[in-house]
């Protein structure tokens, strides 16, 4: 059974232990650029690399990972190869949610949401976060009411880290 | 937080970003507090406050307020609380 207190930390600490390559996007990065909307899931994009690819398979494996909304009788073979084969997964584990994204609409691939991207220091890892402009794109490409809604926060927030800066 | 970024939360210019997120309904005074806190520290306030809306999520509903009496208002002296 996860815990509420950690179901954000915990999926993070399990990346960051593996030494997975990943981007935060989504909410959480929306978080620690201050948004005060809310999310219960962290979502990544991940570097689709042979090596990357093992080594989240193997941290997935460690947390009993699978995939949320498909009946455990669906045959799923959590390994380097299923994920090879696919692009974006969402997961539940026993540690919390998590969600892999190969590419990010509005965006690209892993390549694409790292450039620009803001290195964060987080529980003893460290942690590229999607740039906010590309935040901002990502969520207007995507569309949906939850996304959009978070964009005039996420633009004032932009606005005040440029003034900042020219500063 | 500076002065200034204070005030373009609180006192958002016009024709700003913030002036419209205002507009559109986000109260920025929250979006302030939150930049006052470390990047982890955003984290597990999200965190807590997961926990607190799954605690909230099992309370238990009694009934209609008026129609608790004072018996089953375990440890208040008042009805309705």
């Amino acid at each position: 059974m996860q815990s509420l207190n950690t179901i954000i930390t915990a999926p993070l600490r399990l990346l960051g232990e593996y030494e997975i390559e990943v981007v935060i996007i989504g909410g959480v990065a929306a978080t620690l650029f201050g948004s005060t909307q809310l999310t219960n899931d962290l979502d990544v994009c991940y570097a689709r690399t042979s090596k990357n690819l093992e080594k989240l398979a193997s941290a997935l494996q460690s947390v009993h990972a699978h995939l949320r909304g498909v009946p455990d009788s669906v045959p799923f073979l959590l390994d380097a190869e299923t994920l090879r084969k696919e692009l974006n997964f969402t997961f539940i584990t026993d540690i919390g949610s998590l969600d892999l994204l190969g590419e990010v609409r509005g965006v690209g691939g892993y390549d694409d949401v790292l450039d620009g991207s803001v290195t964060y220091e987080l529980f003893g890892y460290r942690f590229p976060v999607i740039e906010i402009g590309k935040l901002i794109l990502a969520k207007r490409a995507a569309g949906r009411p939850k996304d959009l809604i978070a964009i005039p926060e996420l633009e004032a927030i932009q606005e005040r880290q440029s003034m900042r800066d020219k500063h | 937080m500076s002065k200034a970024g204070e005030d373009y939360f609180l006192n958002p210019p016009p024709g700003s970003a913030a002036a419209r997120a205002v507009e559109f309904g986000i109260d920025l005074t929250l979006t302030l507090e939150n930049l006052k806190l470390t990047p982890e520290e955003r984290i597990e306030q999200l965190e807590d406050f997961i926990a607190g809306v799954a605690a909230l999520r099992s309370a238990r509903r009694i009934g209609p307020t008026d129609a608790i009496t004072k018996h089953d208002n375990h440890g208040t002296s008042e009805t309705s609380r």
